[in-house]
């Protein structure tokens, strides 16, 4: 039987009209392009350029999937330097995150709000702006041309945002869980493993996530610059292969972008898992 | 051991003073309630014995030893926080070992203590189970669980029962001062719920506005309050109080002017009392209906019939609250002039600093509260 819905969820149907209209726009919006991204993945490249153009396919098939591999033999590859790359800074981002979010939420020290607004500016540069010392910088080091050089700054510009996400989710865990593990005789690390950590992860999950998706995101201008080696590039870099010297294989372009994003999908769908929530139940009474 | 003694401690948050120069002894084995009203700085000297806050100036002594600077584990005490603070992911079993856990005890003793400790407070069957599915009585029992696992010489409790339902509150009351007999251990016990002090404490210690405003046994409190706070602070309904005029003061005690009558109260007199304004204190449980040394006529504008006792409220003529607490079946009724009568062995006299002229009685030798032995 259908539970009657709890009366601050009822709607009238224009509302639920009005709800429905507004989810459609914007969703067309967010979901046209992977839609015809996906459709010219199908299509034979001779069909992309007829006109008139026809969104569905004629005889579509599933063949430049096949066909990416051998156009660029390299794909392989950039796909795991991409997923190497955002694994890496992941696991420095976090393990270096944790620690600090849980300082910033729970210890009063001088400078602590100084440093989290310095924070916020550093995200509202891009990397952009600071390519080019950056580029002087690792040039000096001699890290040019190496996972590193996409490493460190990948780290160096998610750090700032993780620490304010975490921070705030830890602020939400009653600060007598800490003080009754200090009563008991547990040291900061002890209660950070013991009781903060499995508290938190819901919102380390979602670091994680964020932090993941980012470094993906930025891989790119930073492979571009950093990096000349062809078998250090990550997918975004990678895709230019595909930008033949006459012509573009479109079709087999949109089919590489939909499988180079197959893995980050995986992960993501594996980490949601941890995001269960009301986890403090019963830690405090409310 | 589990001896306390704090010498003139004090505590400030920036410019303001929470807590005025406390300077108190807790013997080993006494079960104290700190009591007053909220924000009076109860938590704050409890967290200060605990550890989790510094002491601004003066010294935190357990068992002889200075402990200002040491952290909660050395200072061999446990505490039960306001809220339960239990840890959410760890079944009641991990919960209660937590604090086993890091001093690092083999597994078997861990085993061995935690069932030992569940048997006493009735959570075995509830081991394995988290702390969301229990009720807020299990849950706090596995708060005291955690405290008691790791025998301290001192027990502190904040405000334990204040978001248990009233019938809970009276079973954990009781079942709290069993544990204490049972495990004889010093316990500090914060609250602003004077039932709580009155039923549990051995001592009581009423804090106002961050001082100590009087320390004694509970029925000590009740019958000799030292001042105007504490005997307003404890009873229930609050006590009245009359401006009267001092007329004479002498050995049989000072005479009061009060609504037009003369009274002899017998208190210890004092100089320079003659002409001055006093304030009387009458506990509403020590009115009757016409007959006493002294008469109040008043109006009730409130009545409440509660079937073992009936309260009358009605005002003075000044303006001031009257209460009285009356049998049953007293006939009373809301508009019509009723007639309370006090004994003015009942009574009590407070000069104009609010402090209180000693009752000439001996409150250990009343085995029965007055309202009894009144009638
Ligand atoms: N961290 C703090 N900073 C400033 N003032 C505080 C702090 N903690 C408590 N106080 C103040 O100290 C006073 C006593 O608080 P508390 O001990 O919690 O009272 P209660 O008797 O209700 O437990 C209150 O007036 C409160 O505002
Ligand atoms: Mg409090």
């Amino acid at each position: 039987m259908k539970e009657p819905a709890q009366l601050i969820n009822r709607y009238k149907w224009y509302e639920i009209l009005g709800i429905y209209c507004g989810i459609f726009v914007f969703l067309s919006f967010v979901l046209a392009p992977f839609v015809e991204g996906f459709l010219v993945s199908l299509k034979p490249l001779s069909q992309l350029f007829s006109s008139p153009y026809r969104f569905v396919p004629e005889n579509g098939s599933f063949a430049a999937y096949r066909t990416m591999w051998e156009s660029v033999p390299g794909f392989g590859r950039y796909i795991f330097n991409s997923f190497f790359i955002s694994g890496i800074v992941t696991t420095v981002v976090l393990c270096m995150v944790v620690p600090a979010a849980y300082a910033f939420a729970r210890f009063e020290f001088k400078g602590r709000g100084v440093l989290l607004a310095a924070f916020l500016a550093v995200n509202m540069f891009s990397g952009a702006v600071l390519l080019i010392p950056l580029f002087r910088l690792m040039r000096s080091f001699g890290v040019l041309n190496t996972y590193f050089a996409m490493i460190v700054p990948g780290v160096a510009f998610l750090i700032p945002s993780a620490i304010w996400l975490l921070r705030t989710y830890i602020m939400r865990i009653p600060k007598e869980l800490d003080e009754a593990a200090y009563v008991d005789g547990a040291s900061h690390f002890y209660t950070l493993r013991r009781v903060i950590l499995p508290i938190a992860m819901p919102g380390i999950t979602v670091v994680a996530i964020t932090t993941f998706i980012g470094s993906y995101a930025q891989q790119f201008i930073f492979a571009l610059t950093f990096n000349a080696k062809t078998e250090y590039m990550p997918l975004p870099v990678g895709l230019f292969a595909y930008f033949g010297r006459q012509e573009v294989i479109w079709n087999e372009l949109m089919a590489a972008s939909f499988v180079g994003i197959a893995p980050a999908m995986i992960v993501i769908f594996f980490l949601q898992r941890y995001l269960v929530s009301g986890l403090t139940a019963g830690a405090v009474k409310q | 051991m589990g001896q306390l003694f704090l010498n003139n401690v004090q505590k400030f948050y920036g410019d303001f003073e929470v807590l005025k120069s406390i300077r108190l002894e807790v013997k080993d084995g006494e079960f104290v309630v700190f009591v007053g009203p909220s924000g009076c700085g109860k938590s704050t000297l409890l967290r200060m014995i605990a550890g989790l806050d510094s002491v601004s100036t003066g010294d935190i002594v357990i068992d002889g030893v200075r402990v200002n600077d040491k952290p909660p584990v050395e200072r061999g005490i446990a505490m039960v926080f306001q809220s339960y603070a239990l840890y959410p992911h760890m079944t009641v079993f991990e919960n209660i070992a937590f604090p086993l856990r890091v001093e690092r005890l083999v597994e078997e003793k861990i085993r061995e203590k935690v069932e030992g400790v569940a048997r006493i407070l009735q959570l075995d069957k509830r081991l394995q189970q988290k702390p969301g599915m229990l009720s807020g009585g299990q849950r706090q029992r596995v708060a005291i669980g955690r405290a008691i696992v790791r025998e301290p010489k001192i027990f502190l409790f904040d405000e334990p029962l204040s978001n248990l339902d009233a019938a809970l509150r009276a079973d954990m009351r009781i079942e709290l001062s069993k544990l204490h007999q049972d495990l004889k251990a010093t316990m500090i016990y914060v609250t602003h719920d004077q039932v709580e002090a009155m039923t549990m404490a051995d001592r009581i210690v009423v804090l106002n506005a961050g001082s100590i405003a009087q320390v004694g046994a509970p029925l000590e409190l009740y019958h000799k309050p030292q001042n105007l706070f504490v005997a307003g602070f404890i009873g229930n309904p609050k006590m009245n109080f009359v401006p009267v005029t001092c007329e004479a003061a002498g050995p049989e005690g000072v005479t009061v002017l009060c609504q037009g009558q003369r009274a002899v109260i017998p208190v210890a007199p004092r100089d320079n009392l003659v002409g001055k304004t006093l304030t009387l204190g009458i506990r509403p449980e020590h009115t009757h209906l016409g007959h006493g040394d002294l008469l109040i006529d008043v109006v009730p504008s409130v009545i409440e019939r509660l079937g073992v006792n009936t309260v009358a409220y009605a005002s003075l003529p000044g303006g001031e609250a009257y209460c009285a607490l009356l049998p049953g079946s007293a006939p009373v009724r809301v508009n019509e002039t009723m007639k309370t009568g006090i004994r003015a062995a009942d009574c009590h006299l407070f000069d104009a600093d609010g402090l209180a002229l000693e009752r000439r009685i001996d409150w250990q030798k009343l085995e029965l509260p007055e309202v009894t032995a009144g009638e």
